[in-house]
């Protein structure tokens, strides 16, 4: 099977899925109990009112034919109105995506950073202090609750070592909702030449990023020291040693290319994760994103917005896992033949 | 069940390396601190009203903090100290955090191993048939299991509550039902929608590796001697082929516990789990008052912390013995 033929298939599936996740959240809406239109004009409202809400929002017509109109909405990328705040749920989506994205690829960054260097000494000093300390480390990692320690770092560096850090580094990293987002404050930066907007850009989401990197840090250390660890004993490492090709060179350049491959897999795998996490680490730091929405939607069981978040972060995983999966398959075209 | 090779490879795991014992030894702690909780707690951990005579929490044993107080009219500062009466300090509201973290035990335990088992349950029987049927059947099936795994845990589990809501059902202490401990809480309250949830977002897991174990033995030998000698397919399903991917389970099962405690306290965290005599719920009642109560949420995340390394590193010890490219959900939170 040739590259694109695997991605069509993979796309094709995907779409099903998408569809899959569209039903079943359609469905959840409409075992939900209670009467929508209580929701949206509260249950004190004037009968006329509520049913005029309930022409309004198409709650009066027969369940498949809101359902058919549900899944064209979608196709058309038009996710409906908020019960709450009666705007739409597309663009309240879209306007909290940035948010999101600037923390996952933040703490994926922080995460590969810190991972990749700590496995690869990890592997290569095997039962020695370091590799301890690196394995104490990535135990400890998958094994805390991310709003957990999001708290412990807040208390930490705002309560703790606030005043220090301002005495003696001259900055500090701060609690609460970044005042300034990426997208703008590189804008400043190009148009004015002005950098102190991405620096309090850069000093709000450490600790959000570390947050939701650690669990990664943690899952990407053990995966490359385990990976390393299996290549080492491959033929071909015995080898380029033969060759006289210096140790560090096999190691970061032969060795390692070959564990990022399941590495990579692994990760797109946990993307779920990463996303779960982010919603919760959302609400700890105040990060306006779409897990902060996600919640506020279902404590006001606000459902078009909830549904509208939930289908895109799925669209997203999706989306992504099909790209993981075409890099996967440009990297070792073995998985095309399955 | 398990063969002699595996169960050799487990003895020498256990006897070579530290961290089993560790994990046991941990393990073990958690759940007596669970099963005795009425016993080791000091204060029944639902009451309130624990503080000074300010209305201050006590801080933990041998540490004090400065508050104001309001006293004539104006702010004066006051030490609070420590009392021997509450080990680890009370909570905002003066609840014992000891009490607390010792019956916070029981809703992880519960939560962790009932969910855990319910999505046994759900996902073994779904695998071994989509496995072993093959085809069109096992096509559909997997698509609803990927369907199912385009769904963040955490994200499904919010909009599952969102919709039923989150229940929790009292389960009667014998321990203080026949008198036997004075002035503990009576029943333990399950968040039965909390454990139902966790089983329905983590049980395409197991599916996946039930159905790999299936699609493996479907055409040995022992399979095919069974159907020639007659045995329906839900014969050999349930007396050849389960057997057979039990060990697999086995060990996903022990790494799904700590995914299922961290997905709980998540849940509680967030204020959906049902009940309020939680880890992750206690973590949350601390978030307002970190700049002088810190351990109004360290200790419960500590509780956290030591149960889901506790399982890791028996789940680690398993899979290193027994089946090396197990892959789970991992943490989830």
């Amino acid at each position: 099977m040739s590259i694109g033929k695997f991605l069509v298939k993979r796309l094709l599936q995907g779409v099903l899925v998408i569809w899959g996740v569209i039903t079943i959240m359609f469905a959840l809406r409409a075992v939900s109990p209670g009467d929508p239109a209580n929701l949206i004009v509260g249950p004190a409202a004037d009968p006329e009112i509520r049913d005029q809400v309930r022409e309004q929002y198409g709650l009066n017509e027969p369940i498949y034919v809101q359902y058919v109109d549900y899944v064209q909405g979608m196709i058309t990328g038009d996710f409906g109105y908020s019960f709450q705040s009666s705007r739409e749920v597309t663009a309240m989506v879209l306007e909290r995506v940035p948010a999101t994205l600037e923390l996952a690829i933040a703490a994926t960054i922080i995460a590969i950073v810190i991972a990749v260097p700590l496995g690869v000494i990890s592997a290569s000093r095997r039962n020695e202090p370091a590799d301890y300390g690196a394995t104490l480390f990535s135990l400890l990692g998958i094994s805390t609750p991310n709003f957990w320690l999001g708290l412990m770092l807040i208390l930490l560096f705002a309560v703790f070592l606030q005043d220090p850090m301002e005495t003696y580094l001259g900055f500090t990293f701060p609690q609460g909702r970044r005042p300034v987002g990426f997208g703008e404050a590189v804008m400043t930066l190009v148009t004015t030449g002005y950098a102190g907007d991405l620096l309090t850009w850069v000093r709000h989401i450490m600790l959000p990023a570390i947050t939701l990197g650690t669990y990664f840090t943690a899952m990407i250390t053990r995966l490359t020291r385990s990976g390393m660890i299996d290549e080492f004993g491959k033929p071909y490492v015995t080898a380029t040693e033969a060759k006289g090709i210096p140790y560090v060179l096999i190691r970061y350049k032969h060795v390692l290319r070959n564990t990022m491959i399941p590495i990579i897999t692994v990760l797109g795998l946990q993307l779920g994760t990463l996303i779960g996490g982010a919603v919760i680490t959302e609400t700890v730091f105040n990060w306006p994103g779409l897990g902060d929405r996600l919640i506020q939607a279902l404590n006001a069981r606000d459902w078009p917005l909830m549904q509208g978040i939930i289908v895109f972060i799925a669209l997203g995983f999706v989306l992504i896992n099909i790209a993981v999966d075409a890099l996967y398959a440009t990297l070792d075209p073995r998985v095309t033949n399955e | 069940m398990i063969p002699d090779r595996l169960e050799s490879n487990l003895r020498q795991g256990f006897r070579e390396s530290l961290l089993p014992k560790l994990g046991l030894v941990l393990l073990a702690s958690i759940l007596i601190m669970a099963i005795f909780a009425p016993v080791l707690a000091t204060h029944n951990p639902t009451r309130t009203g624990y503080l000074d005579e300010n209305g201050n929490s006590y801080p933990p044993l041998g540490t004090s903090y400065t508050t104001e107080i309001g006293q004539d009219g104006e702010f004066v500062e006051v030490e609070v100290e420590s009392t021997s009466d509450h080990l680890l300090g009370t909570n905002d509201i003066g609840q014992d955090v000891f009490s607390r973290l010792v019956y916070g035990a029981r809703t992880s335990m519960l939560v962790g191993l009932l969910g855990t088992g319910l999505a046994v349950l759900i996902g073994v029987p779904f695998g071994l048939v989509s496995g072993y049927y093959g085809g069109r059947v096992d096509d559909v099936m997997m698509r609803i299991a990927d369907t199912m795994l385009a769904f963040p845990s955490l994200v499904l589990a919010l909009a599952l509550i969102g919709v039923f809501g989150s229940a929790g059902f009292g389960i009667p202490d014998p321990l203080t039902r026949f008198g036997l401990i004075d002035g503990m809480p009576e029943s333990t309250t399950l968040p039965g929608t909390v454990t139902v949830v966790v089983a329905l977002v983590t049980w395409v897991w197991f599916a996946r590796v039930a159905r790999g174990e299936a699609m493996s033995v479907r055409n040995e030998e022992y399979v095919t001697a069974a159907r020639s000698m007659g045995a329906s397919n839900w014969t050999i399903l349930f007396k050849h082929v389960l057997p057979n991917s039990l060990t697999p389970v086995i060990v996903l099962a022990t790494i799904q516990v700590a995914a299922v405690i961290l997905l709980e306290s998540s849940l509680s965290f967030l204020g959906f789990s049902g009940t309020t005599l939680s880890w992750g719920y206690d973590i949350s009642r601390g978030q307002g008052y970190q700049r002088t109560s810190w351990w109004i949420s360290m200790v419960p995340g500590l509780g956290i912390v030591f149960a889901v390394i506790a399982v890791n590193l028996l789940g680690d010890w398993l899979r290193d013995a027994l089946d090396p490219n197990i892959e789970g959900e991992g943490g989830g939170a």
